[in-house]
């Protein structure tokens, strides 16, 4: 099974090492990435560290900070992961949650010698935003507190603190103690904590289940092609399935017909399932274009034209009444700020005001979008359709996520 | 991931770039990775790929991929432009330059001339993140600027997939270079994943120089005289397959350019390289 895992922590707590960790220990790194980051290190006089084995920019490596996200991929006995690290500094929180949005789990790193920061804060609200549910606490560098169990506990409770003030349910959560450079409980167990019972940090992470459960069809639209002849609507089935034979409503074009072929290139299905790739022919495709989204008549989509989301700024400020455009699947519609309900601190997870006229940098909001009909689900519920960045002059200054419709 | 969703993915992306960009184009080397880009795009239009497939020819490539292109061309029906910097082929530059200075003209150039004279706005290529540190940087639509150059310090924000479209626009003017993004359609698969997917296409056609020949064969496939192979005697997909899942050597080791500097890779990149 292929599993993304994105790691948070506050920079400096060590999750390059723990990837370099995890790499090297699974035996995913090539021997010429080892030998070229040796050569690095003499290069610029620094001690060989497993981190090195992520940095791949100059700059990170002269500055010794990540900047961007890297994805590496690594294997444990039954999964495969792609692990990506994001940068910690505030001013890179576009590229954490870059990195973020393709997690299905979290892995949380945390110092045992300085416990929770202001890094580790921000990157947890963020993920409860986007809507990982998976999370798993390691607690690095036990070799700098003497392996004690005293410190870890210590450090447990002010992390459950934390997760609990966002909402997370910490009974569930691994709390892991391990060493990322001296590869304590992260592949192999450790000796010198034998107070600890639990699994070590690859385990925890086998345990993952990825659940893939009944939802109603939801087809996007990408574009119209003319294939021979015929019409055929091209997109992807984002929830639930495609059916030969189905009538569908697409909406906003509010088109509806019944399904006469699923077509991909060389041959016709009978279905096609969540995540697919493919192109469909209607009896009467009207006016359907890109942006639109399908359903059964049964379980129609239905348009909206306001609705309630939560969103985090990465701009200077936005003001109520602003006017921008959000995209949401293939759609792309111009919208207003009706209203700022909330300002949120992205830090802490507390409102800082009500109903303000703007906010800025780096806060969070819970906002009334109304945008021009538009089909959203909440994304408690179809997250591929309750999830929209929002963009200004071509560039994408703000993401968030479907409240209520 | 599977090869069914590693596909799926690729062919969205496809869509996407055909949808939102006006003038898009595909890189083709010719290699396993870019050929195997062209057969995810046959799929994506069934068929038939309605933009042009640009190869940049440095002079230096083996005969072998010459002949092989042009048979692959003629068979997909395909739109093939051939890209060339005629005035550093004829001027001789070559690897004696040093691999920096005759990557940069002889390909980067080359794309750059072709770019500008042809105004294309989007550029399908087939880098993916595992082949080296860097390109496990890349976005799956990466803009370039008027200079072709990458801003890997301020990159677009792209979550989900929901990908950045700049606004670009023509330059006016003499010398000028439109600016272009750079699609990625399999920056998430692997090596392994490339040859699993050639493996079960059956149709995907690949250069015999990546099957062994009296002991050695080809992993990575660069111009002539700085290409080296490596020691193989995997003479079908099947073996090949084998052997990458248990190699702990890494696939561009036999590609000089890589090797040369430390951050070569990098300053080529950020150069507009590919």
């Amino acid at each position: 099974m292929n599993v993304n895992v994105v790691l948070v922590g506050h920079v400096d707590h060590g999750k390059s090492t723990l990837i370099g960790r995890l790499l090297y220990d699974s035996e995913s790194i090539k021997d010429e990435r080892v030998e070229e980051i040796q050569k690095l290190a003499e290069e610029y006089k620094r001690r060989f560290e497993f981190a090195y084995f992520l940095d791949s920019f100059e700059d990170e490596l002269k500055e010794e900070r990540t900047i961007d996200t890297v994805s590496l991929m690594f294997k444990s006995k039954k999964n495969y992961y792609t692990i990506t690290d994001v940068p910690g500094h505030k001013e890179f929180i576009k590229n954490m949650l870059t990195g973020a949005s393709h997690a299905d789990v979290a892995v949380l790193v945390v110092s045992a010698k300085e416990g929770v920061q202001e890094q580790t804060r921000r990157h947890m609200f963020l993920l409860k935003m986007l809507g990982i549910k998976q999370v798993f606490v390691a607690v690095n560098k036990m070799d700098a507190v003497d392996y004690k169990e005293e410190r870890f506990e210590t450090v447990r409770n002010q992390i459950s603190a934390l997760l609990t003030s966002f909402n997370f349910v910490t009974h569930e959560i691994p709390f892991i103690p391990v060493s990322a450079i001296e590869g304590e409980n992260i592949y192999r167990r450790s000796e010198v904590m034998d107070w600890y019972e639990g699994s070590t940090l690859i385990e925890a992470l086998d345990t993952v289940i990825i659940s893939q459960e009944n939802k109603p069809l939801r087809f996007v639209v990408q574009d119209v092609y003319e294939v021979e002849g015929e019409t055929v609507i091209v997109g992807r089935v984002e929830a639930g399935r495609l059916s030969n034979g189905d009538e569908i409503l697409l909406e906003p074009s509010g088109v509806r017909g019944w399904i006469e072929k699923i077509m991909v290139f060389g041959s016709e299905l009978e279905e096609a399932k969540t995540g697919d790739s493919t192109g469909v022919v209607i009896t009467n495709s009207g006016d359907v274009k890109r942006g639109d989204v399908a359903g059964t008549v049964e379980n129609p989509p239905l348009p909206r034209e306001q609705f309630l989301g939560e969103a985090v700024l990465l701009d200077k400020n936005l003001k109520k009444g602003e006017k921008l455009e959000l995209r949401c699947g293939t759609a792309r519609v111009r919208c207003v700020i009706r209203e700022i309900k909330e300002r949120i601190n992205s830090e802490t997870g507390e409102v800082i005001a009500e109903y303000p006229e703007e906010i800025h940098e780096h806060d969070a909001a819970t906002i009334v979008f109304a945008t021009e009909p538009l089909v959203v689900e909440q994304f408690a519920e179809i997250p591929e359709l309750g999830r929209f960045v929002l963009v200004k002059n071509g560039k994408g200054i703000g993401a968030g996520v479907v409240l209520g419709v | 991931m599977s090869l069914k969703d590693l596909e799926n993915k690729s062919i969205y992306i496809i869509r996407e770039a055909y949808a939102e960009f006006e003038n898009p184009a595909v890189l083709w080397s010719t290699g396993k990775d870019s050929t195997t880009v062209l057969w995810l795009c046959r799929k994506a239009f069934f068929g038939k790929i309605p933009f042009p497939v640009i190869h940049i020819d440095t002079g230096y490539k083996f005969k072998q991929m010459y002949a092989f292109r042009d048979k692959i061309a003629d068979e997909w029906g395909m739109d093939l432009v051939i890209a060339r910097n005629e005035e550093a082929i004829k001027a001789g530059i070559g690897p004696k330059n040093g691999k920096f200075e005759c990557c940069t003209k002889l390909k980067t150039e080359a794309l750059m001339k072709y770019l500008d004279k042809h105004g294309f706005d989007a550029l399908l290529l087939a880098i993916r993140r595992d082949e080296h540190g860097i390109r496990a940087k890349e976005r799956v639509f990466s803009p370039r600027d008027n200079e072709f150059r990458w801003n890997y310090r301020d990159q677009p924000l792209e979550m989900w997939d929901q990908y950045q479209i700049h606004n670009q626009g023509q330059s006016e003017g003499e010398g000028t270079v439109s600016i272009h993004t750079r699609v990625h359609p399999i920056l998430h698969w692997r090596e392994l994943d490339v040859w699993e997917y050639i493996k079960q296409e059956k149709e995907i056609p690949i250069n015999p120089m990546y099957f062994a020949n009296d002991g050695k064969r080809y992993r990575s496939l660069g111009c002539e005289p700085c290409t080296s192979p490596i020691e193989s005697n995997a003479k079908t997909i099947d073996e090949i397959v084998e052997e990458l899942r248990t190699t702990k050597i890494a696939e561009r080791s036999g590609r000089a350019q890589d090797k040369e500097k430390t951050f070569m890779m990098q300053k080529l990149r950020a150069l507009g390289y590919m």
